[in-house]
Parts: C-alpha cells; sequence; structure tokens
C-alpha cells in the first residue's frame, strides 16, 4: 500500500522512506471525522435537547430516551475508562442515565448535555470504582503517578493497519487491553480526547484539571499506547492471515 | 538550531492536533525526513489515534440499548 492509499484509508504508514513523505498529518486533528455526538455540535444543548429537556420537566418522562441516545456510547465508554470491566461500566452507565434523570432540572443549557452526562458517569464510576476495589482505587491526584519524562521505545516500522482490520475481535481486543493497561491519569485523558474526541478545553473541564496537564498526559498517553499497540499488531498472525494473503507481509 | 529527537517526542501530540506554529511544523518535518525512528513514533501515535477513535473498537456491548430502555421504563 503506498503511503497516499494509506492516507485514504484514514490509517498512516509507518516504514516508508522518510524521504518519501508528503502527506503527514498537518490539518487538524486525525480523527475529525470520527467525532462522537458529545462534541460534534459547536454550540450545546440544541435547541432540540433544550426542548426535550422543558416537555420532559413538564411530565413526558417517555421522551427521556430520545434525549439521552445519541451519548450512550460516550457515556458507557466514560465508565469503561474508569471501572475496565464491561458488565460494570454498563451498570454505572445506567445509574448515570437515571441520576441524571432525577437531577434534569439543574441542567441549565450552561454546557453541553453530552458533557454534563459524561461528568455524571465519571463521578458515577468513580465512586463505584472506590465501592469495588477500595486498594486499588489509584489516586486522584494531578500529579501522582506522572512519567518525568516518557522516552518512546524504538520498535523499528510499524506499518499501516488496514482500517479494515478492526472487523476483527483482536485487533480491537489489542486496542482495548492497551488501554485498559493505561494509568488512570492518562486513561480517562485518552478516552476523553481520543476515544471520544473531546477538545481539550471540554476534557480540562471535565476532569477539574488544567489544559497544560490535559496536554501532557495525552502525549504520554499516546506513547504509551503506542509503544504497547505497535508490537503486538506489526506481529500478528491473524492480521496476516485475513489481509495479506497475497505474497509479502508489508511489514516484512 | 535544529531539533533534537527528544524535542520532537515532546512535541507529537501537538504535531499530529496541529497546535504548533508554522516555524516549529517545518523544523519538525526537516527532522523527520530525516530520522526513522521518530517517524515511525509519529506514525505510530498517529495509527493508534485513527484506531481507537473508530466506533467499531468500542462499540457498545450487544443489547445495551434495550436494556437501558427496560431499565428506564421500570424505574423512570
Amino acid at each position: 500500500m503506498t503511503a497516499v492509499a494509506s492516507v485514504q484509508s484514514g490509517v498512516l504508514l509507518d516504514g516508508d522512506s522518510p524521504t518519501d513523505r508528503g502527506d503527514r498529518p498537518n490539518n487538524s486533528h486525525p480523527n475529525d471525522k470520527n467525532r462522537s455526538t458529545v462534541t460534534s455540535k459547536t454550540t450545546d444543548p440544541t435547541p432540540q435537547e433544550m426542548a426535550l429537556v422543558r416537555r420532559i420537566l413538564a411530565g413526558e418522562k417517555e421522551l427521556y430516551y430520545d434525549l439521552i441516545a445519541p451519548y450512550e456510547r460516550a457515556v458507557y465508554v466514560s465508565a469503561l475508562a474508569i471501572v475496565r470491566n464491561p458488565a460494570d461500566a454498563e451498570d454505572c452507565a445506567q445509574d448515570a442515565f437515571l441520576k441524571a434523570f432525577r437531577h434534569l432540572e439543574a441542567f441549565r443549557g450552561e454546557s453541553r448535555f453530552g458533557s454534563w452526562l459524561v461528568r455524571i458517569v465519571l463521578n458515577e464510576a468513580k465512586m463505584k470504582l472506590r465501592k469495588l476495589r477500595p486498594g486499588l482505587y489509584e489516586s486522584l491526584d494531578e500529579t501522582a503517578g506522572e512519567d518525568s519524562d516518557y522516552i518512546p521505545r524504538d520498535l523499528g516500522d510499524w506499518r499501516a493497519i488496514p482500517s479494515e482490520s478492526l472487523e476483527l475481535k483482536e485487533v480491537r481486543a489489542v486496542l482495548v487491553q492497551a488501554v485498559e493497561d493505561l494509568p488512570e491519569i492518562y486513561r480517562e485523558v485518552f478516552v476523553l480526547r481520543d476515544v471520544q474526541g473531546m477538545n481539550v478545553a471540554d476534557t480540562a473541564q471535565l476532569l477539574d484539571v488544567s489544559e497544560a496537564v490535559v496536554k501532557t498526559r495525552l502525549l504520554r498517553a499516546r506513547l504509551r499506547m503506542r509503544d504497547m499497540v505497535a508490537p503486538v499488531l506489526k506481529n500478528s498472525s491473524a492480521l496476516s492471515r485475513q489481509f495479506f494473503k497475497k505474497g509479502k507481509n508489508p511489514w516484512q | 538550531m535544529a531539533m533534537t529527537c527528544r524535542e520532537i517526542w515532546r512535541e507529537v501530540s501537538n504535531y499530529i492536533d496541529d497546535t504548533i506554529s508554522p516555524e516549529i511544523r517545518e523544523e519538525m518535518e526537516r527532522h523527520l525526513a530525516q530520522c526513522r525512528h521518530c517517524t515511525a513514533i509519529v506514525d505510530g501515535v498517529h495509527n493508534v489515534i485513527v484506531l481507537v477513535a473508530d466506533g467499531r473498537t468500542f462499540a457498545l456491548p450487544a443489547g445495551f440499548s434495550s436494556r437501558l430502555q427496560e431499565r428506564l421504563r421500570r424505574e423512570l
């Protein structure tokens, strides 16, 4: 696959000759097309959402699911970032949606509705984690567990993974496991920013840290993710069988 | 003065998010054109970001929506 083809598929090549590279990411965050509904709007809440809120508060509670449906994944994934277990994350998400309903009158439209929900679920998930695994709960102190200076590993070339590879459970599992293995302070920033596509300012506000702290943690999370994922995926036999049956593997 | 590898690593996120000045970007491009290790890091991070943002990576568990709606019906 050429560099141009890989860019078109959304995943860049790692192992091209540096001199061949004319199409580095240089315009914007690479996931602009994949933004979650938490941040897909420039101004939140939308008039439709505020209208739904008013009707629900007036008694039409059957409309509540319509209001929250666009944020199901964002709320679930936020919970997963904290509790690291799908069943617990689902419980947290349900609890958070119920809590949000009971406190809906407190939502005054001053923040994005999705951000308001995510803040609620993050609190729910942290409370649940304290109950489930009190000994394992990591400090929320801003500086606890920070790397002083993370040195990325020299892994050699990691050629492109076709975006179609995400159809493989194995590839998804590698990515999910790597996120789970991040220390909590990096994991929550990475999930909000890179999995859900929140901007730095909203991420900082939700986590009650400065934007500078978000950027620092994000950099370290991304470097750690690359160090964890690249060695596994570049040697994946399943990937080789599925996508590179003809001819040589591109990373050989 | 030319940027070192360590300086490049500190800017990887800003480079990918395009939150650096044109001058720093130009410096980085010059370094990346000659440094295979930093090139692998930048593109590896970019790969990771693209892959995790794909909705298939962190999909909702099967039946999530129906279980949520059922609980809402029961408890609202």
